[in-house]
């Protein structure tokens, strides 16, 4: 049965409040949920006073913000802060995004930062994403060809046949899309999520792969395909703008008229 | 990784609602509503069989405020879903799920259930 409430362990309690130092006229409460694996406790949303007139303009900036000046134990991860490695996927005012690329200009009021939905937290921000990559490898995300003489050579590809990956090699697995879909909340150990179902789209539409066939009939069943109802939220959330829904939508296309 | 009491990170309690998502979890709802309606409204029919006085008991019923509130009711429930359903269909043929043309027919469906509930009540009070 579908548990929609957090379970005890996970109830979250009012944290701690960090009141501003710098003296500033511009003031940003940022809320930020915290959970410390080293301690029994329950998870926490702390509040900080962000002093705005010395921060950069995206989400991250004003989480490396903190970390140096306010909490150096605030956790989370990132690398790139380019929109490119994916690892700063985090759940910003209400919706998942990549901080670095999200500007906290287009948030009115206070800002809430939550870890990635429905995933065990590793620490504060931090998601377990062990699942998810499971999940990734049982797709075979790479290229499958026939064993024999061919695969001395190169195999070529029309420019046509590669625009057909276009909207879906850009991918970069920030999880984004799979965390904010209920189906994958609710049926996440056996639905793939839509993350994982792109990419699994993204090789058997890729004209060099030999294994088409097997891969489709891979995918096509109850479970790990057809928890899809086009709720969206992926689609929505995605921080690159591709298009899980159409890429899930195109494999039920293809497997209702082959 | 070592079995501990990590908590759950939240999600419907955090997640903002899209126009998508309240459009898709109401589809389930009036579905399941549209499934029982349907099943009272068999028995219903069955019930014409015994004769005036069950008709009555009915007609007295659907005359009353609470009977009307439900007769429009299901006229919106029947109406959102058959054009909420059109959009379903729409993406099974492949077509519909670029962002911007899934928010327009979204909207659209929910305008059109409102419009169709007007038309029908019209209808039935003989306004045409």
């Amino acid at each position: 049965m579908v548990q929609f409430s957090l379970p005890q362990n996970s109830k979250i309690l009012k944290g701690k409040y960090y009141q501003d130092k710098s003296g500033s006229n511009n003031l940003k409460k940022v809320n930020v949920y915290r959970w410390d694996p080293s301690k029994n406790e329950n998870p926490r949303i702390d509040t900080f006073e962000v002093n705005m007139n010395e921060c950069g303009p995206k989400v991250l900036d004003i989480l490396f913000k903190i970390k140096n000046e306010i909490d150096s134990t605030l956790t989370f991860r990132r690398s790139c802060a380019h929109g490119v490695c994916g690892s700063c996927a985090m759940n910003v005012d209400g919706v998942n995004t990549l901080s670095c690329t999200k500007s906290h200009s287009d948030i009115r009021g206070e800002l809430n930062i939550y870890p990635l939905p429905h995933l065990k937290v590793v620490k504060d921000l931090v998601g377990d994403l062990n699942v998810l990559y499971k999940q990734y490898e049982s797709v075979e995300p790479w290229l499958k060809t026939k064993v024999g003489e061919k695969t001395t050579k190169e195999i070529k590809q029309s420019q046509s046949d590669r625009e057909k990956l276009d909207g879906y090699y850009e991918c970069i697995l920030c999880a984004c899309c799979s965390t904010a879909c209920p189906s994958y909340w609710w049926n996440g150990d056996k639905y793939l999520g839509p993350a994982v179902l792109l990419q699994a789209y993204r090789w058997i539409n890729d004209s060099r792969d030999e294994d088409k066939k097997e891969r489709l009939k891979k995918v096509a069943d109850e479970l790990k395909l057809y928890r899809c109802h086009t709720i969206m939220n992926c689609t929505n959330s995605c921080p690159k703008g591709l298009n899980p829904a159409k890429a899930i939508g195109s494999i039920k296309k293809m497997l209702a008229t082959s | 990784m070592e079995e501990k009491n990590n908590p759950l990170s939240p999600h419907l309690q955090i997640y903002r609602w899209q126009i998508s998502s309240l459009l898709s979890i109401t589809h389930r709802i009036v579905g399941v509503i549209n499934f029982l309606a349907i099943t009272i409204i068999c028995f219903w029919s069955l019930s014409l069989l015994f004769g005036a006085e069950s008709y009555l008991i009915i007609n007295n019923f659907l005359q009353s405020f609470f009977g009307k509130f439900v007769a429009v009711g299901l006229c919106w429930t029947f109406s959102f879903h058959i054009l909420n359903e059109l959009r379903h269909l729409f993406w099974d043929l492949g077509y519909g799920f670029d962002l911007k043309i899934s928010k327009i027919t979204g909207v659209l469906a929910l305008l059109g259930s409102f419009v169709f509930t007007i038309l029908f009540y019209l209808i039935g009070k003989n306004i045409f």
